[in-house]
């Protein structure tokens, strides 16, 4: 282990004793710019920001150290967000979309690697890594402030939010950043709910499993987990669930089952005695049998292990009292089907449905409603995460995923990272009037460009269909922005700042295929260019729109797309390698789309084409203009290997047969033949 | 035909598979600039083909060079009656075919008296050519000479033949070697070898040439394979064909995020490029950058460093985010280079894109900026090379500053300016006594500051006037430095266009002979009298030339004015700020001062009418895009329309989801999912 670890903690608590020190006004209202509720990854990544762009902000934490929340979970203790170090590159950048735990900063020691090298991590580590962040980036966490309502205010000086804790203390923030993730667990009431354990309090020692016949309800990763841990000790292991298991490795999300927690999947296909059910959780019920537990308490042997049934609410009589959870013989399935797959009792139902969002602390000025998906567990945001119907409260971190509830990586850190960078963005933009950073390229420089980030970037990688890279078209020049929330694109100029002109612009995504398809069969992968928009696999893609796609435009997308119909799409054809660097299957089809896009020709010339062009023309092609006008011209090197159909000194004229602009074969030729004699017939 | 040219003139004869391809262009075009000296035939199939042993299923174009012109005792033994041919072994294209001809021009054999080592490789224009070196006793002389040029004709074409004689004491050779060769990729290194035979010299060059033809070959096929797979990119498509050639980038330092501090404090100067490995033309820019470091390993300049950033990987460093500060801006566009060094911010090199430019860059880099003059000797040694002897052969031009050390103020500006040319341009800097003393004697004031533009005698320096920023007096020098009747280069053209005046443009062809070459000078000299004699009203035309045979990318040029190839020479107007045409001097008018101005006021009246035009200034894509769109649209259309505006449906949809799990819940009969694709089994 890492000798320096110790001393860390120590630091860590000699931190956290002075930022309790600094708390001790009670009773008193302090105000700041910025509050970040909750010192988890979500926060601590805004935190990061805010102090980058040295802000006045706090970040509140209930708990005495961050990330509180991998104290207890998982609660078999491995992470299963990968920690790949070796990854044969040094591109930092490449190499975040490999490292799903670190946070980003501009240090670019401060990975979590030094934490860990295991590629599954013990989750004690993600503490330990997000003390060091705070640490060592001198974040402001003020600790043990445990906020119990939050409500909104309305002044002359705009909305504020103001956050009550423990001891009635007060803080007032103009923007209220909600990073609390999700640590309420997920129930679902039937009867004989209460018989059920939860994820959060059960046993983490198989030896307590022992010969018991387990069920579990949900087959999410906290389920899989559990049935993992218990498979060698419980004579039996049942997951049930409403919906079939879907699979990280099909569905390409990776809140589904990964692989690395499917070993039931194995045993349950070799008929092991453990086994997958579908029900609606709404319409089971979880019962003792009257008759037994009357029968045998006459004995007084208490000591008896309880077994518990399950059945379903339509064979149970409807009884009036409350403690409905004992049934008769009569009201079990295997009464009516003889060969009901659960006929037999269990020893224990497990309860693993995961986590929803704490709303109970918000007072209804402040509230952010249910999200529409995932079962209303999560806040619905906007698309670039403010509450909606609260303005300056913007949800950060696993709570705002419900914007791409199992599809992105948005409920995940190596996706919020960047959610959390696009959100500043939009803060910074908005009450700091500093527009969303951008890059000044020259046209034909765009090529390289999004080939460089389509070959590196990890936030539009790991956010796929969710962040895009923008390109603002301007005739010779452009403006690349990166990372913007691409469902808030109808508001782009008024959240970034930035103005589309007549040129249009291009948005550059990474996208699955969306068909279902044999995952691992033979014709999984496509590598024709000409199909690249049959990609299955993560490929960038490219829209091109001549204005600002409108708000009712991108409702009615079509099924299935990030994005509204475009002007014209390009697809860059999936690439084992996730490269994309081949001159003809990915270089040469993107630059003829994006020529396609600014009208104009991108190609490059050797000085003497340019030297040619700029003398036969007022204005030789943007490649000239921009480099050999500008001395900066590429001499045909000394080497006369040269022998290319089109690329001959004269390419252009070749090719502008299409365009009209010269001739195919140049006719001046003919008549000079004063020198020239036919040589056809001759015989020597 | 060959009858007809024996003794006169060589012949030329070329092979091409049909009209109209690439091939048979570069044939014209070439036969255009060397017509006269030549005779060039052009054959697409027929008994000439058998008589030179070419089999017509090749399907590859060939071009012979018939020696006929050559004296018959020189002449090989073998047909007397024919003329001796050289067939080119390049594959034909306008560039290989000047390289060839010139190589033909080449002396059959030359005859050195220096060690095989210190002969110099091969000159322009063939730098691209092996050397093969025999060595001759005295005793022998007469008959090692016939040996020698017996091979000379085997090697026409391919290499260049070099008699070493060995009784100069220069010659270091042991005796044991009777040949030597010398590759021109390989650096500068000669290979000697004992020879048993004159065919294993052969073999050492055919076999050559076979393996460069089988690796053109393959390619030929896989370009064949699709036609979508043509890269329609010039600079890409060389990078393409050589994508097999790994770069050898062992004498180039590799920068990173971690050894950039380390790296250039080491060096007085570190010269880095930033390049993507995906972008042709970084690619193409990086293996002349090699070139130059090794050439500057090879020269012995040991204190420039040659590095390259390689974009791709060191993501940081290229913007410029390392976690530490770097001297430089991150880098958006590329290739880049930038010049560092400790403790400075970066220089940007702003040159040609190739070996030569960037190595002359470097090369004058190296002095200091500005020098410190101090006497009047300095000046002079400064003026005539003599401070800075490596960099004689680059004529460069030179700027000298004249200021008085207490009155700092233009100083600055000109230590600036100065700064921003190096490289570029030499720069000194006299101050004071010797500076007032040298201005008195130029009849100048101080604070001056004198160009020399090296076409120039020294004599004459162009003072500037006073200028109040380093960007202004960077525009008086850059003027200053313009040749007033340049010879239009590939090069020098951009400094001249960026002058925006009308272009009188004098196109001369390659000179046969000595006659030839002074008539393009009188001819040129004629051009400048057409200045003087206009006076003012030339000054918004820029006279210039271009000779053909140096800038053959002129003669495309001049077809594409005038829509056919006039007899040269030419003169032609262009470029006028009132419109596109294209103005052609009467081509059977003598070109002479007077006649000129006369024509230039007719141009400007409106009385003549022009012979061409400019193209049009949009460059539209050369090619369609792949329209996805259209074909998903095609192949699925339901998938890629909008949905329709009611909102309903969708809610619809979703319950309608809902019922079919409830479906899968109430009907529990376990005999459904049999037949059902879900794992359900309730």
């Amino acid at each position: 282990m890492d000798p320096s670890l110790p001393c860390l903690l120590l630091f860590t608590l000699v931190g956290s004793v002075v930022s309790s020190f600094d708390s001790r006004h009670h009773n008193s209202t302090r105000r700041y710019g910025y509050c970040v509720l909750g010192a988890g990854p979500a926060g601590l990544q805004m935190g990061y920001f805010l102090s980058k762009a040295n802000r006045d902000y706090i970040i509140l934490e209930r708990n005495s150290g961050p990330g509180s929340f991998f104290n207890k979970y998982p609660r078999h203790r491995k992470l299963i967000s990968i920690n790949k170090i070796h990854t044969g590159r040094r591109n930092r950048e490449f190499n975040l979309r490999h490292d799903w735990n670190s946070l980003l900063s501009d240090k670019p020691e401060l990975l979590f690697r030094r934490v860990s090298s295991e590629f599954y991590p013990p989750a004690d580590a993600f503490p330990l890594y997000l003390s060091m962040f705070v640490k060592e980036l001198g974040l402001r966490v003020q600790y043990g402030v445990d906020i119990g309502r939050i409500r909104a205010a309305q002044s002359a000086a705009g909305r504020s939010y103001i956050l009550t804790d423990q001891h009635t203390s007060d803080y007032t923030c103009s923007v209220l950043l909600v990073a609390t993730g999700l640590w309420v667990p997920q129930k679902v009431e039937f009867v004989g709910s209460d018989l059920v354990e939860g994820y959060e309090s059960i046993s983490t020692d198989p030896e307590d499993y022992r010969d018991q016949a387990v069920l579990i309800l949900g087959k999410g990763n906290s389920a899989f987990e559990t049935a993992q841990s218990i498979l060698g000790r419980a004579s039996r292991v049942h997951m049930l669930s409403s919906s079939p298991v879907r699979l990280a490795w099909q569905t390409h999300y990776v809140g589904d089952l990964r692989a690395v927690n499917n070993e039931l999947i194995d045993t349950y296909q070799l008929k092991s005695l453990d086994g997958l059910v579908e029900a609606r959780l709404e319409k089971i019920v979880i019962a003792q049998r009257k008759e037994q537990s009357r029968r045998r308490s006459g004995g007084g042997k208490k000591e008896r292990k309880r077994q518990l049934y399950l059945t379903l609410k339509k064979y149970v009589h409807s009884r009036e009292e409350k403690n409905g959870s004992d049934v008769t013989g009569e009201e079990l399935p295997g009464h009516h089907i003889d060969n009901f797959p659960m006929r037999k009792p269990y020893d224990r139902v497990i309860r693993c449905l995961g986590f929803r969002f704490n709303f109970s602390v918000f007072d209804s000025s402040a509230c952010p409603p249910h999200s529409e998906n995932a079962k209303g567990r999560l806040p619905g945001v906007t698309a670039w995460y403010e509450g909606k119907d609260t303005p300056g409260l913007f949800v950060l971190g696993t709570a705002a995923h419900s914007r791409d509830y199992r599809s992105s990586a948005g409920g995940f850190i190596h996706g919020f990272r960047y959610t959390a960078r696009a959100v500043h963005r939009v803060l910074e933009r908005r009450y700091h009037s500093n527009r969303w950073p951008s890059t000044q390229l020259l046209t034909t420089q765009l090529q390289s460009w999004i080939l460089k980030r389509v070959g590196e970037a990890s936030g539009p990688y790991q956010m796929f269909e969710v962040l895009g890279d923008v390109v603002l078209l301007r005739g010779s020049h452009c403006e690349y922005l990166e990372e913007f929330p691409i469902q808030a694109l109808p508001q782009f100029s008024s959240l970034s700042g930035r103005e589309v002109s007549s040129h249009g612009l291009i948005v550059v995504v990474m996208q699955y295929g969306k068909k279902k398809i044999d995952y691992l069969g033979r014709s999984r992968a496509e590598t024709d260019w000409t199909k690249a928009w049959q990609s299955n696999f993560l490929h960038p893609v490219l829209y091109y729109y001549d204005t600002l796609p409108t708000e009712e435009e991108m409702k009615l997308r079509p099924p299935g797309w990030p994005l509204p119909r475009p002007k014209a799409i390009h697809h860059m054809v999936e690439d084992f390698l996730t490269e994309w660097d081949g001159p003809i299957s990915h270089i040469q089809p993107l630059r003829r789309f994006l020529e396609h896009c600014v009208h104009t020709d991108l190609r490059a010339f050797y000085a003497e084409s340019c030297f040619r062009l700029s003398l036969t023309h007022r204005k030789p092609p943007q490649f000239c203009q921009q480099g050999y006008l500008k001395h900066q011209g590429v001499p045909h090197s000394g080497r006369p290997r040269q022998h290319v159909h089109d690329a001959g000194p004269a390419p252009a004229e070749q090719d502008a047969g299409t365009s009209g602009a010269d001739p195919a074969f140049p006719n001046y030729l003919a008549p000079a033949g004063a020198s020239m004699s036919s040589g056809l017939k001759l015989d020597l | 035909m060959e009858k007809a040219a024996r003794g006169k003139k060589d012949i030329v004869l070329g092979y091409v598979q049909s009209l109209g391809t690439q091939e048979h262009r570069s044939m014209m075009e070439t036969a255009y600039v060397y017509g006269s000296r030549y005779q060039f035939i052009l054959i697409t199939g027929g008994p000439v083909l058998k008589h030179l042993g070419v089999n017509e299923s090749s399907h590859s174009s060939g071009v012979w060079f018939l020696h006929c012109r050559v004296h018959s005792g020189f002449m090989t033994p073998m047909t007397p009656e024919r003329c001796p041919l050289t067939r080119m072994r390049k594959p034909l294209s306008t560039l290989s075919l000047h390289a060839f001809l010139q190589l033909m021009e080449a002396p059959l054999v030359s005859e050195v008296y220096d060690d095989p080592s210190s002969v110099q490789p091969p000159q322009f224009p063939y730098q691209q050519t092996p050397q093969v070196f025999l060595f001759s006793r005295p005793a022998t002389e007469h008959l090692d000479l016939d040996t020698a040029t017996a091979l000379a004709w085997r090697l026409r074409g391919l290499a260049l033949l070099l008699l070493v004689h060995r009784q100069s004491p220069a010659v270091r050779t042991p005796d044991e070697y009777n040949a030597a060769y010398r590759l021109p990729e390989k650096s500068s290194e000669v290979k000697y070898l004992t020879l048993h035979s004159l065919d294993e010299v052969l073999d050492i060059f055919i076999n050559q040439e076979k393996e460069e033809e089988e690796e053109e070959e393959e390619e030929d096929e896989e370009e064949d394979d699709s036609h979508f797979g043509n890269v329609d990119d010039e600079i890409a498509a060389t990078v393409f064909e050589n994508r097999g050639n790994l770069l050898d980038m062992d004498s180039i330092t590799q920068l990173t995020s971690e050894n950039f501090h380390t790296a250039v404090a080491q060096s007085s100067l570190t010269v880095a490029l930033f390049y993507l490995k995906w972008d042709a033309v970084s690619m193409a820019f990086l293996s002349s950058f090699i070139e130059v470091a090794e050439l500057l390993a090879d020269s012995e300049v040991h204190d420039v460093q040659m590095s390259a950033v390689d974009c791709g990987e060191w993501t940081d460093l290229c913007a410029a985010q390392p976690g530490s500060a770097v001297p430089f801006q991150p880098i958006t566009a590329f290739p880049s280079v930038l010049l560092l060094r400790p403790r400075e911010s970066a220089q940007p090199y702003r040159g040609m894109l190739g070996s030569e430019a960037l190595h002359r860059f470097i090369m004058m880099s190296r002095a200091d900026c500005p020098l410190l003059l101090s006497t009047q000797d300095d000046v002079t040694s400064f003026l005539q090379d003599v401070s800075h002897p490596e960099l004689t052969g680059y004529k460069p031009d030179r700027v000298v500053g004249l200021f008085k050390t207490h009155t700092p103020t233009g100083l600055q500006v000109f230590t600036a300016a100065a700064k921003s040319l190096r490289g570029d341009v030499l720069s000194g800097l006299l101050t004071d006594g010797p500076a007032e003393k040298w201005a008195a004697g130029l009849a100048v004031d101080l604070p001056a500051v004198l160009v020399f533009p090296s076409w120039r005698t020294h004599t004459h320096p162009s003072a500037l006037p006073a200028s109040s920023s380093a960007e202004e007096l960077l525009t008086h020098i850059n003027t200053a430095r313009l040749h007033p009747m340049p010879e239009l280069t590939v090069e020098n053209l951009p400094s001249f266009l960026w002058l925006g005046k009308a272009l009188l443009i004098l196109f001369v062809g390659e000179e046969e002979d000595e006659i030839g070459r002074r008539q393009n000078q009188a001819l040129v000299e004629e051009m400048r009298g057409v200045v003087e004699l206009g006076g003012w009203r030339m000054e918004r035309y820029l006279p210039c030339w271009i000779h053909l045979g140096r800038t053959p990318a002129g003669m495309s040029v001049l077809g594409s004015y005038l829509g056919s190839m006039p007899p040269l020479p030419a003169l032609v107007l262009t470029h006028l700020p009132s419109g596109g045409g294209v103005y052609q001097y009467p081509p059977n008018t003598p070109i002479a001062a007077s006649s000129v101005l006369l024509w230039l006021q007719r141009v400007e009246d409106g009385a003549e009418s022009p012979a061409g035009t400019l193209g049009e200034d949009s460059w539209p894509p050369a090619a369609d895009f792949y329209d996805f769109l259209n074909i998903m649209d095609t192949q699925e259309a339901d998938s890629t329309q909008q949905q329709s505006p009611k909102e309903e449906e969708e809610e619809e949809e979703d319950e309608e989801e809902v019922d079919v799990k409830e479906h899968l819940v109430s009907n529990e009969a376990t005999h459904d999912n049999l037949d059902s694709n879900t794992h359900s089994e309730l």
